[in-house]
């Protein structure tokens, strides 16, 4: 029993062997209350393979969802699954999934390099094994340029990037990512998007949180709507969609000539209306918000807008719940 | 069949271990908090170690506790010379110089200190011991009876015997024996004892190994989830008890060596600072030894324990200021009745036995030695003309930095009886803070 000081030789055996035919995921009725609150109440679900989105406004119950799943919360009722274990005091199951958590609070005074390597040793990779490790992560998330500078320096898209490299180590099967693309630039958007499309075409299980639709719209079909709590529907989001192009979204943005934008923007036959509450913000009205973003990015590039902003406010979602739960909300 | 290397479980343990404890003393080291509060303890331990070299610098005063430098006849002839002659004090016309041949006047200082304590130590319960050097006892035309006052068949000696409920030695002198202790030899060898006793019972396992941990130790698990960063090790295969062990190993690992530093730097100042013809003091590094192995363990204790309480309540250090009160107390009762068994339901008591023991195996002559200074050649006890004060200079800070062995056991029965008890407790604390982080949400 010499301690392996000199950090070589090959990781331990996994003594945890998964059920192979249990789910990736399962929830079994289950519900979360803290004191009188309930955050979630009576949730079923099971979910293996592919890109999930779970779609559902702030409070709606997503964090509590992962939470649970990653034995961070005590179910109140029902029973949590993970590769077919309750994950709840048994971090055995982790060592196949990874987790960016929706805090953004990180390791400020580590490179992501050492944040990276550091949490991939935890999987019992040695030091050496945990380098090689980061380095191929963090090039997967488009990081290792920067991956020696300090985290606490870094954008947030940068820093999203970075949480969820830590969380690829170790090639997990389940990547669980909470509002990944929270706060996040344009690019960055794009960036981890892509990475996100990638895994899923790896055939990994994939969980992503979003309160906004046109966000989980790029990514996936597959979505989960949860809706104070509960669970509001499964399924494809054409088919959902479809029944929702007769409510019109809006979609605002701030650029420095609104009028001049409103006259290309009117050229999409998607777009049914426009407004202008200001000289530099434009309101447009749209039945098919998915193929607005498509086509939206090609019009200010081809036309050199000057656009600070786009808000996709999450109304679009607002419609849809306002449709799925007929109105009461 | 030799297993190959890497399969073991401690292996992969170790890979964890070691990630943990990196981590963590990466941590600390990025936070001006940590270098503030070592800074601090080392401040204060400094401003203790300045005393000391002032006071192993400046000059004890003699004193004649005799009285014998006096010429009270005012016949050139101090008192001492006119007694070893027989002549009388208190007449001029009677001193050595009248005697056939005359003898010359000797200097008062040479009846200064002149007969200092020489005790040999001895582990009986009944010493006899002492010399008279300047023959006032032995020479002097006292009777047979006068001169074996104590009445142990041998004149002109001190019998010393052991109080065991005490801990303390009886004196029985004849009179006239060793009488004049030298303070300078006395003052410098008990202030150099008083305060590498006084420094580690309560600079070092009771101010470093109560603060230390206190500002440390007590946000080790809980900032983290304050923060919400424990999230991310939380999410990795990992049981929480062992991001518990393995926090608190890099938490020892800016702790410890800090410790040794600090301690090292004292073993040598007061090494060479200290009384004596040898040029350095080795015998002490004993002392020193057990002081740091009582922090240590004191600082691994105390680390578990505010840890523990950190991850217990949010406001973990508002639990922790009771218990540093509490050990303060038990500190200064271990000083005073060592063997008190309220000092069983403290961790500052156990270490503080650590330490006795270790001075106990390097100075057995404590006991004796501080009576020694109680008794200041007789002059406390009354029953000799006296002039300088009652105890001798450096007694009263002997007295209250030693105390006995209170576990009523040998020096080192009682240093690994301490020490498993420490480690006990370590362990103990260990065991409930991973159960209670186990069982907290990670919001």
């Amino acid at each position: 029993m010499i301690p392996d000081l000199a950090q070589e030789g090959k990781a331990e055996e996994k003594q945890w062997t998964p059920q192979p035919q249990a789910p990736v995921v399962m929830f079994n009725n289950v519900g979360k209350t803290y004191g009188r609150y309930q955050a979630i109440g009576g949730i079923s679900l099971a979910l293996s393979g592919g890109v999930t989105g779970i779609l559902g406004l702030n409070g709606a119950g997503k964090s509590t969802l992962f939470k649970l799943l990653m034995g961070k919360l005590q179910p109140t009722q029902g029973e949590v699954r993970l590769f077919g274990t309750n994950p709840w005091k048994n971090p055995a199951p982790y060592a196949r999934v990874g987790y960016v958590p929706e805090n953004e609070n990180m390791h400020d005074w580590m490179t992501a390099h050492e944040f990276v390597s550091t949490f991939a040793r935890l999987h019992g990779l040695t030091r050496d094994e945990a380098k090689k490790e980061a380095e191929r992560v963090l090039e997967f998330v488009g990081l290792s340029d920067v991956m020696h500078k300090k985290i606490g320096r870094y954008s947030k898209g940068m820093r999203q990037r970075a949480k969820i490299a830590h969380a690829l180590v170790n090639d997990p099967d389940l990547i669980i990512l909470d509002e990944p693309l929270q706060g996040c630039d344009p690019l960055a958007r794009t960036t981890i998007m892509n990475v996100i499309r990638e895994l899923g075409r790896m055939g990994r299980t994939v969980l992503l949180s979003s309160h906004i639709l046109s966000e989980i719209e790029r990514i996936t079909e597959q979505i989960v709507i949860l809706h104070q709590g509960r669970l509001l529907a499964i399924g494809n989001l054409h088919a959902i969609r479809e029944q929702l192009d007769n409510i019109p979204h809006t979609i605002e943005i701030d650029c420095t000539d609104a009028k001049s934008l409103a006259r290309d923007v009117l050229s999409l036959d998607v777009v049914h209306g426009l407004q202008f509450p200001s000289p530099t913000k434009l309101k447009i009205f749209t039945h098919h918000l998915g193929e607005f973003h498509q086509r939206l990015p090609r019009i200010i590039v081809d036309n050199e807008h000057d656009v600070m902003a786009i808000s996709n406010p999450d109304d679009d979602l607002q419609s849809i719940l306002g449709y799925l739960t007929g109105g009461i909300r | 069949m030799e297993k190959k290397r890497g399969e073991t479980i401690w292996n992969s343990l170790d890979r964890k271990a070691t990630a943990i404890a990196e981590f963590t003393v990466r941590q600390y080291r990025t936070r001006l908090s940590t270098w503030v509060v070592l800074g601090v303890g080392f401040l204060a331990i400094s401003v203790v170690l300045l005393f000391y070299i002032d006071a192993m610098n400046s000059d004890i005063e003699a004193v004649d506790n005799d009285g014998d430098s006096f010429d009270w006849d005012g016949d050139g002839y101090v008192n001492g010379q006119e007694f070893k002659y027989g002549t009388d004090v208190n007449d001029a016309f009677s001193h050595p110089g009248l005697l056939t041949p005359p003898v010359e006047p000797e200097p008062a200082s040479m009846y200064i200190n002149e007969d200092d304590y020489d005790w040999d130590y001895s582990d009986a319960s009944t010493v006899k011991t002492g010399y008279d050097n300047d023959g006032d006892c032995t020479d002097s035309s006292l009777l047979p009876s006068q001169k074996d006052d104590n009445g142990d068949g041998v004149p002109c000696n001190i019998v010393l015997v052991y109080d065991a409920t005490s801990g303390s030695y009886f004196v029985y002198a004849d009179p006239y024996v060793d009488e004049d202790p030298d303070e300078e030899r006395y003052g410098k060898e008990a202030q150099h004892r008083a305060f590498i006793l006084g420094i580690g019972k309560l600079g070092f396992v009771f101010l470093l190994s109560i603060f230390i941990p206190l500002f440390l130790a007590t946000g080790l698990i809980r900032d983290e989830m304050t923060s919400g960063t424990m999230q991310y090790m939380t999410a990795k295969p990992i049981a929480r008890g062992e991001i518990f062990l393995y926090r608190m190993l890099g938490y020892l690992a800016i702790v410890w060596p800090y410790l040794l530093v600090v301690c090292t730097i004292l073993a040598l100042v007061s090494g060479f600072m200290g009384p004596g013809d040898q040029f350095f003091r080795f015998a002490d590094l004993g002392v020193w030894f057990s002081i740091l192995i009582a922090a240590l363990l004191a600082t691994l204790v105390y680390g578990m324990l505010f840890a523990f309480l950190g991850v217990l309540w949010k406001y973990g250090i508002i639990l922790a200021l009771p218990i540093a009160a509490w050990e303060l107390g038990m500190a200064l009762l271990s000083m005073s009745v060592p063997e008190s068994s309220f000092l069983r339901m403290s961790i500052v008591g156990w270490s503080m036995s650590i330490i006795d023991s270790g001075a106990y195996l390097v100075w057995p002559d404590m006991a004796m030695f501080t009576e020694a200074g109680s008794w200041a050649g007789g002059t406390n006890e009354g029953s000799f003309f006296f002039i300088g004060g009652n105890e001798l200079p450096g007694y009263n800070a002997l007295e209250w930095a030693q105390s006995d062995l209170g576990l009523g056991m040998g020096p080192y029965a009682t240093i690994v009886v301490s020490m498993i008890v420490l480690l006990a407790q370590a362990t103990f604390f260990w065991f409930i803070g991973q159960l209670i982080f186990k069982s907290k949400e990670i919001v």
